[in-house]
């Protein structure tokens, strides 16, 4: 039973089951890029080159059995098709033989025969028809013992199996039918068979003869022999209480078998011959449609037609995140006496709780020149150096990150102010009562961390001023 | 003509990576890095079928804008050569570690890249950036100013007006919230900076929304697939003689249930993962919020039941639905001659079937096989109720609407909040019918065949597009 659809339709499915286990994008990727690569070669992506080409990138340089090895499932319909061939030739044989028994004393009945090779072309287009509109015969034996069963890798063949039904059925008839004919002529070799005619029904030679010219017109032209004519009709007639057979030539009684062969061929053989073809042909057709209709067939056409996407989400560095552990802690504002604001950190203005007491208020970084903040660092390494405890407040936005920038201010400042200078730097929210979060105040205190300079911290005051805090300590009265 | 690329570039920890990380979708990119540490720049190339598309270029921050902006000043002589200026900064600075950040940010835009500077718009306007933004306008490249905020503040209306001085195009874009439909609109912005972007920029949005659709029925078949094997999932055990009289019946059904709800619950962890690995999300830390937030929203507890489950009148609408259809299978066997009586018995006893033990989150039954060879097997499941498979539902595509709404510049816990309302309510009687009849077919033992699953699969995206239309409502 080579059939390479059905081989087709079962690998396909197999692949299919495979490949659930990947993730969907990278069956996109996978198929896709076949699909181009055929696009090159200006080749159609038909399943075949699509299989091959998996069954020849996955090989890996290996043997891969599964790939080879024929389905379990297309075993077991082979061998009930075999089953099915070789007890309908067995049965072909028997049925003959008893069909043309004959112990030497009577005629075999042409009538019977005729009827059981009617007999057979009907059971042939029951068959036919069967397969046609799609019902199953025996189903339930079949999903019981037979391939059948629920085993998944024989799900695809549940809409073709009225037609491997028929075809394994036809198969049968036809080595029924030719194991008929073999033995028929077998007997007629090796026995002389003595053929006659005759029914209980009152009719006449002459009718029966009209209704075997009707049964022998297929093949009227091409073995005149096989044509009996009317005077044969009528000379091998017979009645069960008859005088007997010596009212006619002996050798007449045999010459009907030429006959008896051409309506066993046509009339037994024949139509199932037909049918084979018919279901072979539906076989082909219902394979071609369960593929193209197979749910991991408009998968892989869509994957194969849509473009692959690639977002660029490739790059990893979610494990490079720093340390966000500080070493330093805050500490107590010094009494500086300057206070200088880095990049815009005095706009708005900066509440007096903070501003008073100190000698100058500077404003460096941010839209300021680099010019500017050397000329501030020199103003105030004047006024530092006069300083018994010289020290100097740095108010920056908590927000900003600290940058580079203010690196480099520092050590400038540091080159030209006096070596004991304490620098505080103190990231302000804008608003003298909101506190700073610990995520910025973090940032801050690794800045520190990182510059390593002894005499330079963070410091987080309480800013609100004596009336805000007086007022924030008021027990509430009744209102 | 090459792809273009736009160089993402800022202050630092301003969102410049957020906005990559939603844009390129990549949960893997590191967000909030410390100030300072020097980074090299990255490209997320968008590639269709391996051609590129377009690159995004993810940048340090500046940190001496001031010092860079002084040297170039002083190294320019009119408006003309200020590109040049700032090429021979690269030049001259390339191996000087004071300016690592701001030769990596620059080159791309040297080499063509557009600009795209993003800025917190949750802090107050400040002129202090001004020279980063001068910078950026002396490499005289077509720019864009992205608005990202990123606290709980917004001053955007300041930031728009001053931005609006410095770059052609401002936008608004919150990296973490913004639905995909925005992500689209700002890459067909992008593609309007210069004439000949704007085609490859349009197709790549094209390409962008048919994947949603594409990642939207995949997610519908990967639900539709684990339903269908949760609904008809048995434990079975073989015994020997010996372990038979070695356990009670209950102590036996007792191990078969647990291993029952185990499995239920791998089950759906499975499909939650590759709901996540299908929209890129690769490190959502859900299993550490389920278990801080939702240990009492489990798969089988009552109060998800209540929440996701369906109401009576839900069940018994739907069950005469799948009934119909049964019963009409009679009407088709009689050639019409029952005249619709079968649809309508079918239909009838569907519907009380589902009405008065539909509700009832029973447990499934236990099978206990007859003594074979000296082995006897039990089983436990499939699970009797369809109200299992509704909340199983109920929940997967909550999961699946979360997902597919997060950016991937979010980084905090899924929240997967149960609703309070019946969503299921909006989907159409024809798909509730289906989802019904797959979930009887499932319980009684009965195989899907092809053509339903379909259908099984049809429905699944239809009660998306529903729960899509409740939370709408909701919100």
């Amino acid at each position: 039973m080579a059939d390479s659809r059905i081989r087709r339709l079962l690998a396909f499915d197999r692949q299919v089951r495979r490949d659930q286990s990947q993730s969907p994008v990278f069956l996109h990727r996978r198929d896709r890029r076949f699909a181009l690569d055929c696009q090159d070669r200006n080749e159609t992506p038909t399943v075949d080159r699509w299989l091959a080409h998996l069954n020849r990138v996955g090989h890996m340089g290996g043997n891969d059995r599964s790939a080879t090895v024929p389905d379990q499932a297309l075993i077991k319909w082979r061998q009930l098709w075999a089953a099915f061939a070789f007890f309908g030739a067995i049965l072909g044989v028997v049925s003959m033989a008893g069909l043309l028994y004959y112990e030497g004393g009577q005629r075999i009945n042409l009538t019977l025969l005729l009827a059981f090779a009617a007999l057979q072309s009907l059971l042939a287009l029951i068959t036919m028809v069967q397969s046609a509109v799609n019902r199953q015969p025996w189903r339930s034996l079949l999903r019981r013992f037979g391939p059948a069963n629920q085993d998944p890798s024989s799900a695809p063949l549940k809409p073709l199996m009225p037609a491997l039904m028929a075809r394994i059925a036809h198969t049968g008839g036809v080595c029924f039918g030719l194991a008929g004919v073999a033995t028929l002529l077998v007997l007629v070799v090796i026995q002389d068979l003595a053929f006659g005619w005759s029914t209980t029904l009152s009719t006449s030679a002459e009718s029966y003869h009209r209704l075997l010219t009707v049964i022998a017109w297929p093949w009227q032209h091409l073995w005149q022999a096989a044509v009996p004519d009317l005077s044969l009709v009528e000379a091998t007639r017979f009645f069960r209480t008859g005088p007997g057979t010596g009212q006619s030539d002996p050798e007449l009684w045999g010459q009907w078998w030429p006959f008896v062969v051409m309506v066993w061929l046509v009339y037994v053989v024949a139509p199932r011959l037909a049918g084979l073809v018919l279901a072979q042909a539906q076989l082909h057709r219902r394979a071609r449609r369960a593929l193209a209709n197979h749910p991991g067939m408009v998968a892989l056409e869509y994957r194969m037609e849509t473009p692959t996407v690639d977002t660029g989400n490739e790059h990893n560095d979610a494990a490079d995140s720093p340390d966000e552990q500080a070493v330093a802690q805050c500490q107590t504002l010094p009494d500086s006496q300057i206070l200088i604001a880095w990049a815009g950190a005095d706009d708005p203005e900066l509440p007096d709780s903070l501003s008073a007491g100190h000698l100058i208020t500077e404003s460096v970084g941010g839209q300021r020149s680099l010019a500017d903040d050397e000329h501030t660092i020199e103003r105030c390494a004047e006024l530092l150096a006069k300083q018994n405890k010289p020290a100097v407040t740095l108010v920056t936005r908590a927000w900003e990150p600290p940058i580079a920038e203010l690196e480099d201010f520092i050590q400038l400042a540091r080159r030209d102010w006096p070596k004991k200078t304490r620098i505080a730097l103190l990231p302000f929210t804008g608003d003298a009562a909101q506190l700073i979060s610990p995520k910025q105040l973090g940032q801050w205190l690794r800045f520190v961390d990182r510059l390593d300079d002894d005499r330079l911290c963070v410091s987080q005051p309480d800013l609100r001023s004596p009336e805000s805090l007086a007022y924030a300590q008021q027990p509430e009265g009744p209102s | 003509m090459a792809a273009p690329v736009f160089a993402v570039v800022g202050h630092p920890n301003k969102g410049k990576s957020s906005v990559v990380a939603t844009l390129s979708q990549n949960d893997a990119i590191a967000i909030a890095l410390e100030p300072g540490t020097t980074r090299q720049r990255q490209n997320y190339p968008l590639s269709v079928d391996g051609q590129v598309v377009y690159t995004l270029v993810d940048t340090p921050g500046f940190q001496r804008p001031r010092r860079v902006l002084e040297w170039l000043e002083a190294h320019s002589v009119s408006v003309s050569d200020r590109a040049e200026t700032v090429k021979a900064f690269i030049a001259q600075f390339r191996d000087d570690t004071r300016f690592a950040d701001e030769c990596e940010l620059l080159e791309p835009l040297t080499e063509g890249a557009g600009v795209i500077y993003v800025v917190d718009g949750s802090i107050p306007y400040s002129p202090q950036h001004e020279a980063e933004m001068t910078i950026l306008r002396w490499t005289g490249r077509p720019s864009l100013a992205l608005i990202n905020s990123i606290g709980p503040d917004d001053y955007s209306d300041t930031w728009q007006r001053a931005l609006g001085q410095f770059f052609q195009v401002v936008r608004c874009f919150d990296a973490v919230r913004a639905p995909f439909e925005q992500h689209l609109g700002l890459l067909k912005t992008f593609g309007q900076l210069e004439p000949e972007w704007e085609q490859p920029l349009n197709e790549a949005t094209r390409f962008l929304s048919e994947q949603r659709q594409q990642r939207r029925q995949g997610a519908a078949t990967l639900i539709a697939n684990t339903l269908e094997g949760m609904m008809s999932f048995r434990e079975k055990r073989t015994l020997t003689v010996q372990q038979i009289s070695e356990i009670s019946d209950q102590a036996l059904a007792n191990q078969l249930r647990d291993q029952w709800y185990k499995n239920q619950r791998k089950k759906e962890e499975h499909l939650r993962i590759a709901v996540e690995r299908l929209y890129q999300h690769n490190r959502i830390q859900r299993q550490e919020a389920e278990l801080v937030w939702h240990s009492e929203h489990d798969l089988f507890s009552e109060r998800s039941r209540a929440a996701w489950g369906v109401d009576r009148r839900y069940l018994a609408t739907a069950g005469f639905g799948a009934g119909a259809v049964s019963g009409a299978g009679i009407d088709a066997l009689t050639l019409g001659h029952s005249l619709g009586t079968g649809a309508l018995i079918g239909g009838l006893v569907g519907a009380a079937g589902s009405y008065f033990y539909g509700d009832r989150l029973s447990l499934p039954v236990l099978n206990t096989g007859i003594l074979k060879d000296g082995l006897k097997t039990a089983s436990f499941g499939p699970v009797q109720d369809s109200q299992f498979g509704y909340v199983v539902l109920g929940r997967a595509i909550n999961h699946w609407w979360h997902i597919s709404h997060r950016n991937h510049a979010g980084r905090e816990l899924l929240d997967l909040a149960p609703a309070n309302d019946h969503w299921l309510e909006l989907l159409d009687r024809h798909n509730r019918r289906t989802i019904h009849q797959v979930f009887d077919r499932c319980r009684k033992k009965r195989s899907v065949d092809d053509k339903t699953r379909q259908s099984f699969v049809t429905a699944i995206t239809a009660a998306m597009d529903a729960f899509d239309q409740w939370r709408l409502n909701q919100a």
